[in-house]
């Protein structure tokens, strides 16, 4: 068994020396292994990578997110996914090959200020993301209470195979949606909202920590 | 002076062809890493102003003009003249500058040449006090740049000194509270020669008064003034990209060698020395 | 500039009683603004400065966006009461050089390829001035990109250096400022080891400025370890060590 190495790190510092493989935000020069966001080095046995704790929403392809829909024009929908990139989800997306937008409504699918749970059909460098709503749960999110969560707090709400995420459903007898763009939707009863909220918090505040799951757990059963 | 998106796109093919050429020493226009082009100054050439300069260096060209009329001293300094250095890019200078009010570009290119003038002593402003508190020589030097092909700050630099090198202002009187022109007319008091020297570092390569062409695809810049006896008076490193701390001494060094023989070209153009 | 006042007294200590080599005390704060990307706030000496950054965010006007890169703008200002005279609060060309200059030494740290398409906007607002504000907005300006988790490929952190009394001394305050006679402020990545801000005033022989370039890289890594240190605290507070070793299956 391997151990791991978290170190704490801020941009530039010198994580490791050595031959390692690069994982998310480190750069090599030379010998030297270096940070490029302040976060959390991890060394597992030949890889090295930053978790960052802060930072914006980069969209990836595959990538599920919450958004509001900003604008409705003639061929599909502007939504806003919490990031510098602005999504669009086109109609054929959602009324089939045969959209034309003489004979739909495209209104009657999603308005402006309506919540929907996307994936990210298509992302690259040179043209914004592009949402799809064809999947199991896509689609308007009908109710709920929206909670913010720095973007790279994420994987750390969701945890390891799901487990936190369905620790704080479970307990608070609510249902999340979690978007990777660090809006979460949550519904349920109003005591569970609140609850679930403050849950979410935590995390967002000790993120950093070991023993993050033992404490939300106590939170929630001691709460 | 706001670049287009045309003027920032580089081919990259150029800029590694150049970094190349660079790294073995030699430049597209055949000149050392550390020589400067070919430098010309036409004094006198406004009759209206009183100095005026025309600096050729390479394909740069600039205009200073210099214009002295009676002021009021600024608060903080009530026993000294005021110099003002003013720069504008003229839209005939290139195709990518439009008309308007001095961009970033232009009042850092002011700014750097004044510090130059104003941090060697060059002017003595102590001697341009006419009533302490109430009257003095203000020294406006306006400079225009009429074609740009690259070190706007060395060639409106040379203009500048040059144009006051050889100025002749009016000789002001108190007569009771009020400034009168006395029909005389004295040089303006010039104690010392004040030269920038910039220079760019491409890839890791410095390299002197770079060209259009080699600004294009410079990383930073460095501009560095001395005076007479080789002391740095002003700096400015511009653009954004960085300098190992051992490059600024190096800079420092062609900016004092290089100086030393524009000084002595400023000075046989303007008849000084 | 004619040194009228003495700066420097028999003792070696200066107005303030600081050392030839010392800085002036300094506090600084990460995450300072709630609303802002990243935010940071930093006092040294008597200067107080708030620095925040909004982005990377859509470029406005569009026709100005890069397709390879984000665009960075910055803008330095001092409030009206920032200083003894009030000040006019319309950006003067000493502002206007000075927003340029502090973006061009913080665009080097920055992996802005990494943001087509958009802006990065740097705000330096000093509530109140002092000897040295832009190096301090610097640091400060720095440790807001740092705190929106911008990629970076190091930290960068500004001191100043000047000539008082004939003699090359660390960071400036006001009075050192007006009644001396050189300044040479300064800025650097100090793990890269790469000068980003550097511009001077005053007169420097070819030796004091050698001297002064030292001076500066050294005084710059001491503000860096408090730069770091606030970093790590806004961070980290209550975590555990810097470096843990723990077993895999945790």
């Amino acid at each position: 068994m391997s151990s791991v190495i978290r170190k704490q790190v801020i941009p530039g510092e010198v994580i490791v020396r050595g031959d390692y493989r690069i994982g998310s935000f480190v750069e090599k020069r030379g010998e030297d292994y270096v940070a490029l966001r302040v976060g959390l080095a991890e060394i597992v046995r030949n890889d090295v990578k930053v978790i960052p704790l802060t930072g914006p929403y980069i969209p990836r392809t595959d990538d599920q997110v919450v958004g509001k829909v900003v604008d409705v024009t003639g061929f599909g929908w502007e939504v806003d996914i919490n990031s510098c990139f602005k999504g669009y989800l086109p109609a054929v997306f959602v009324f089939g090959r045969d959209f034309s937008p003489a004979t739909h409504d495209l209104s009657s699918k999603f308005r402006v200020g309506d919540l929907i749970l996307a994936r990210i059909d298509s992302y690259d460098r040179s043209r914004d993301p592009q949402l799809s709503v064809r999947g199991p749960g896509l689609g308007k999110i009908p109710r709920g209470e929206i909670v913010r969560i720095s973007p790279t707090k994420v994987p750390r709400l969701i945890g390891r195979k799901g487990y936190m995420i369905k620790m704080i459903s479970n307990q608070t007898d609510s249902d999340l949606k979690v978007g990777q763009n660090g809006l979460v939707v949550v519904a349920g009863p109003p005591e569970g909202v609140l609850r679930a909220a403050n849950a979410i918090k935590m995390i967002e505040e000790e993120a950093h920590m070991a023993d993050l799951a033992q404490k939300v757990q106590a939170f929630l059963t001691g709460g | 002076m706001s670049a287009s998106k045309k003027s920032y796109v580089v081919e990259t093919l150029r800029k590694a062809q150049m970094i190349e050429l660079l790294s073995k020493g030699k430049r597209i226009d055949g000149r050392q890493l550390d020589e400067t082009r070919k430098l010309d100054v036409r004094t006198g050439v406004i009759e209206k102003a009183n100095g005026s300069a025309i600096v050729t260096l390479g394909n740069t060209q600039v205009i200073a003009g210099v214009k002295v009329q009676p002021g009021t001293p600024f608060p903080d300094t009530p026993d000294k003249g005021v110099l003002m250095v003013g720069a504008e890019v003229l839209p005939l200078a290139a195709a990518y500058v439009e008309a308007g009010p001095p961009d970033e570009g232009a009042i850092e290119l002011a700014r750097v040449v004044d510090r130059g003038v104003r941090e060697s002593e060059m002017i003595d402003l102590a001697s341009l006090c006419i009533k302490e508190g109430k009257h003095v020589y203000a020294v406006f030097v306006d400079v225009n740049v009429l074609n740009v092909d690259g070190n706007l700050f060395d060639a409106t630099s040379y203009a500048v000194v040059s144009a006051l090198l050889t100025a002749k202002m009016p000789k002001y009187v108190l007569e009771g509270d009020a400034v009168k022109n006395s029909g005389e007319v004295l040089p303006v008091p010039v104690a010392k020669i004040p030269v920038s020297v910039t220079i760019a570092r491409v890839g890791n390569t410095l390299i002197a008064d770079p060209t259009s062409e080699e600004e294009a695809v410079m990383d930073s810049r460095i501009t560095l003034t001395t005076d007479d006896e080789s002391n740095i008076c002003a700096g400015q490193k511009g653009e954004p990209g960085t300098f190992p701390p051992e490059q600024i001494l190096q800079a420092a060094e062609v900016a004092i060698r290089r100086g030393k023989e524009i000084r002595q070209a400023i000075k046989a153009a303007t008849g000084h020395g | 500039m004619k040194e009228k006042k003495k700066l420097i007294d028999e003792n070696g200590l200066r107005l303030d009683g600081r050392k030839w080599d010392q800085l002036r005390p300094i506090k600084i704060e990460v995450g300072t603004l709630h609303n802002a990307d990243g935010s940071a706030y930093i006092e040294f000496g008597k200067n107080k400065i708030a620095a925040a950054v909004y982005g990377p965010k859509e470029m406005h006007p569009k026709h100005a966006l890069l397709p390879d890169r984000a665009v960075l703008k910055c803008r330095y200002h001092m409030a009206p009461f920032s200083v003894d005279e009030r000040k006019n609060p319309a950006p003067s060309r000493r502002e206007i050089e000075i927003s340029k200059v502090i973006r061009e030494a913080l665009q080097p740290s920055l992996i802005l390829e990494d943001y087509p398409r958009t802006a990065i906007q740097i705000y330096v607002e000093v509530l109140q001035s002092d000897g040295g504000s832009r190096v301090a907005g610097i640091t400060a300006a720095s440790l807001a990109l740092a705190d929106a988790g911008i990629n970076m490929r190091d930290m960068v952190v500004g001191c100043a250096v000047g000539k008082i009394e004939g003699k090359i001394v660390l960071d400036l305050d006001d009075a050192e400022d007006k009644e001396g006679s050189g300044d040479m402020p300064f800025a650097f990545m100090p793990n890269l080891n790469l000068v980003t801000l550097l511009q001077l005033d005053g007169l420097f022989t070819p030796d004091e400025f050698r001297q002064a370039l030292e001076l500066a890289q050294q005084g710059a890594r001491r503000v860096y370890e408090m730069q770091r240190e606030a970093l790590i605290k806004q961070y980290f507070s209550g975590g555990a060590g810097e470096t843990t070793v723990v077993e895999e299956g945790e």
